[in-house]
């Protein structure tokens, strides 16, 4: 078992996405349980991966396919997992809002989020206010994201968590909401739960957030 | 007798990045992309123009062969004038190999408070400064706003910046819209400017600017307007903002070559419209940080990669649109000055045609217009550079140091009065004595540009006075209709 989390942890770090798949379905095969592979070895090496970005000894690249590591693996795991194994981690719907084409932000903050263990559908750039309440009633997030970098379509951020609120599933979900010109006091205006200035701080905020809540 | 034979002179030394080898290879990495990668254009009218020319369509992609792209570049036009609208020739700009202009750039969120000097949303009132300190600075050869107005009806924000700012300024203006609706507006009151359709044509008094989506992505609107530029023949940039290791390859060659084939999208659109209607190609060339996942405006990388961009869009006989004295601190610092120093010097150097973003700070979301003061400084300096010096009988001076001899000096020479006036006068950095100085006020850099940034704007009127009574009645007139275009659709 610990050799497993020592491949698992190493493959891990070093962002080989096969590899992981790999030593996860291994695992699973010789009856690990699939609790402890998360929390004994795939969280604790993002965790690790994390604190090296920060550092400077990793670098946005690196984490990303980490992240993508993460990902992979989690699609092997997630069905083997009880609801409470995933702690704060559950489903994000993340997308730019409409009449904003900017999307390299937002894929970045996706990216963050797989690799905290969230299992993250993008619905991708300019998307109608519509889409958004849609993929919350279709997916049924814990998390949904909206990214805007323009001054002139932020208020459609506003505007999504009104028509979540009318469509009555507003609480059902915290909203996260991103990008260059948006800020707390904005965050705050329009009703969103958490303002994230970057990718990398935004998985912290989430999870700050939902503790702060349980 | 004795006569000079094969003397070779160079006007002005040149940042030279690549080989025509390598320029050749980028351009074919470009040709290869187009032909088998194609890029995307969301803009059904625009596919059916590149069908019709010879292009693969499939869906939303579209392949060009090389010989569409040469016929493209075989049309584009060797030189074009833009007028200022009074017709003052100082600031006529000839889009032309071997001249530049720089200025600063469109519209960030933010912009520095002139008065408060601290940090906040772009308003209507900071595009009319903005318009007469760039109208005053003497290096500052076109206009961008620096911000986007986020006091007026949200949709637009474009057509009110082109309205206060023509008005404020007669360097001619590099405007932006967000869709087809603003660049009419936009292109109404340039005409109203010119005095009349037909004195546009004869004298287009601005450029558009326009953005594909990297990588290999035309939008809708940025098609759009492309399509509408070439068909009113306003001159136009279709340039993207490539992000190195992001949007773009992280290779510098790569990122090129995306860059160099999705600007080209518009050229070769803009020339099955209107052969010879002037497309100017480039864009904001930089790398993604990969520790802050910021676009880096200060990094080194950014002045190799407009540079080298700058040799290939001219060796496919395009102008340049480049990029300098911007910056990714925060507040006028050294930093500010450094990046803008570096990336300034690399332009002139380059030889670009257009250089913007000279008062860009925070990477790109803050305008500086203090930043621009600094920057005109900075580009008369490496103006002096670039413009290197004569080596003749005159200059060589032989005969004055054989009078004056060794020993003595030079300072009641006839020759040195002739010639010491083309030194270049400083008009911020400080050369004065300690004492000097002190007694000046013991004023840093900052304070000499603060000082100067606000005596321009408090007492340099600009053109404002000189608008023709007609125009400015036909501007107020676009400005109502636009409100009731907008007061519509929202009602909607
Ligand atoms: C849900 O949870 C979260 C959490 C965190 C989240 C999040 C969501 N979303 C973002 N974050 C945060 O985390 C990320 C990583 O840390 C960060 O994401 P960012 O996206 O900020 O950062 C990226 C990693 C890197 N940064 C970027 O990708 C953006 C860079 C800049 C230069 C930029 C780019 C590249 C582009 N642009 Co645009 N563009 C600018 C940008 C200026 C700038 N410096 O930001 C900005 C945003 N653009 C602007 C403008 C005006 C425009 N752009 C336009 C187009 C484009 C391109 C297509 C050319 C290109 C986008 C290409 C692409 N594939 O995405 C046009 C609009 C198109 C449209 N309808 O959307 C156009 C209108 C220009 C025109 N005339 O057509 C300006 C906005 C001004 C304003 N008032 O809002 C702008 C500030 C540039 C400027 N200096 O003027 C955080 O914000």
């Amino acid at each position: 078992m610990s050799s497993d989390l020592g491949k698992i942890s190493d493959a891990l770090t070093k962002g080989n996405v096969d590899e992981l798949k790999e030593v996860v379905q291994q695992a699973l095969d010789n009856d690990a349980v699939p609790a402890d592979l998360l929390n004994k070895g795939l969280l604790p090496g993002m965790e690790a991966v994390g604190q090296k970005w920060k550092n400077g000894e990793m670098f946005m690249p690196e984490v990303l396919r980490c992240a993508k590591a993460m990902s992979g693996a989690m699609d092997i795991l997630r069905p083997r997992l009880a609801k409470e194994d995933l702690g704060s981690a559950g489903k994000m719907v993340i997308g730019t809002v409409s009449g904003d084409l900017h999307d390299i932000g937002k894929d970045l903050a996706a990216m963050m989020f797989e690799g905290a263990g969230y299992e993250v559908v993008n619905i991708g750039i300019d998307q109608p206010n519509e889409k958004f309440v849609e993929a919350a009633k279709e997916h049924k997030p814990t998390l949904l994201g909206m990214s805007a970098l323009l001054t002139t379509t932020m208020p459609r951020m506003g505007e999504v968590i009104n028509s979540l609120k009318e469509a009555g599933i507003r609480d059902q979900m915290a909203v996260i909401i991103g990008g260059a010109p948006v800020t707390q006091e904005f965050a705050e205006e329009i009703g969103a739960d958490i303002y994230a200035p970057n990718a990398g701080s935004a998985v912290d905020l989430a999870r700050e957030y939902f503790e702060s809540k349980a | 007798m004795s006569v000079r034979t094969n003397y070779t002179v160079y006007e002005s030394p040149r940042l030279q990045i690549l080989s025509e080898d390598q320029k050749e290879k980028i351009l074919n990495g470009m040709m290869r992309t187009l032909q088998y990668t194609g890029a995307h254009v969301h803009h059904e009218k625009a596919r059916e123009l590149f069908k019709k020319a010879g292009c693969k369509v499939d869906g939303v992609t579209v392949y060009f062969p090389p010989e569409v792209i040469l016929k493209a570049l075989s049309t584009v036009p060797p030189v074009t004038e833009v007028f200022p609208w009074d017709g003052n020739k100082e600031k006529k700009v000839v889009v032309e190999k071997n001249r530049s202009y720089f200025g600063p750039g469109p519209t960030p969120p933010n912009f520095i408070d002139t008065d408060t000097m601290e940090r906040r949303k772009y308003l209507r009132k900071d595009a009319n400064i903005v318009a007469r300190v760039c109208d005053a600075l003497p290096n500052i050869g076109f206009v961008q706003s620096l911000g986007s107005i986020s006091d007026v009806t949200n949709d637009l924000a474009d057509v009110y910046e082109f309205a206060d700012m023509v008005r404020n300024t007669t360097t001619p203006i590099m405007s932006w819209s967000f869709t087809r609706e603003g660049c009419r507006d936009i292109h109404r009151i340039a005409i109203a400017m010119a005095g009349g359709e037909e004195e546009f044509r004869q004298r287009p008094n601005y450029i558009f600017y326009g953005e594909p989506i990297s990588p290999l992505v035309s939008d809708f609107h940025a098609i759009d307007k492309c399509m509408y530029c070439a068909e009113n023949r306003i001159p136009q940039v279709y340039s993207p903002c490539a992000i190195g290791g992001g949007t773009v390859p992280a290779t510098h060659a790569g990122q090129l070559v995306v860059a160099l084939s999705e600007s080209m999208v518009g050229v070769i659109a803009a020339q099955l419209i209107n052969p010879g209607t002037c497309v100017i190609i480039g864009g904001v060339q930089s790398i993604l940080d990969m520790r802050y996942s910021i676009y880096s405006y200060g990094a080194p990388e950014l002045s190799l990669l407009s540079s080298a961009l700058t040799e290939v869009v001219q060796y496919c006989g395009l102008p340049m649109y480049s990029q300098s004295g911007c910056t990714d601190t925060k507040k006028m610092d050294m930093q500010s000055a450094l990046e803008a120093s570096l990336s300034i010097n690399a332009a002139m150097m380059s030889g670009a045609n257009f250089v913007h973003d000279n008062g860009y700070t925070e990477s790109g979301l803050t305008g500086d217009v203090f930043q621009t003061v600094m920057d005109d400084e900075l580009i008369s300096m490496a103006r002096v550079i670039e413009r290197s010096f004569d080596v003749n009988k005159e200059t060589l001076s032989v005969d004055v140091i054989d009078s004056v001899g060794p020993g003595g000096h030079y300072l009641y020479e006839d020759h040195t009065m002739k010639w010491f006036r083309t030194y270049w006068m400083p008009t911020l950095m400080d050369r004065n004595s300690y004492e000097g100085w002190v007694e000046e006020g013991r004023k840093t850099m900052k304070d000499r540009i603060i000082e100067k940034t606000r005596d321009l704007i408090d007492n340099y009127e600009g053109p404002r006075g000189k608008v023709p009574a007609q125009a400015d009645k036909e501007i107020e007139r676009i400005l109502q209709e636009a409100e009731k275009r907008a007061k519509e659709s929202e009602s909607k």
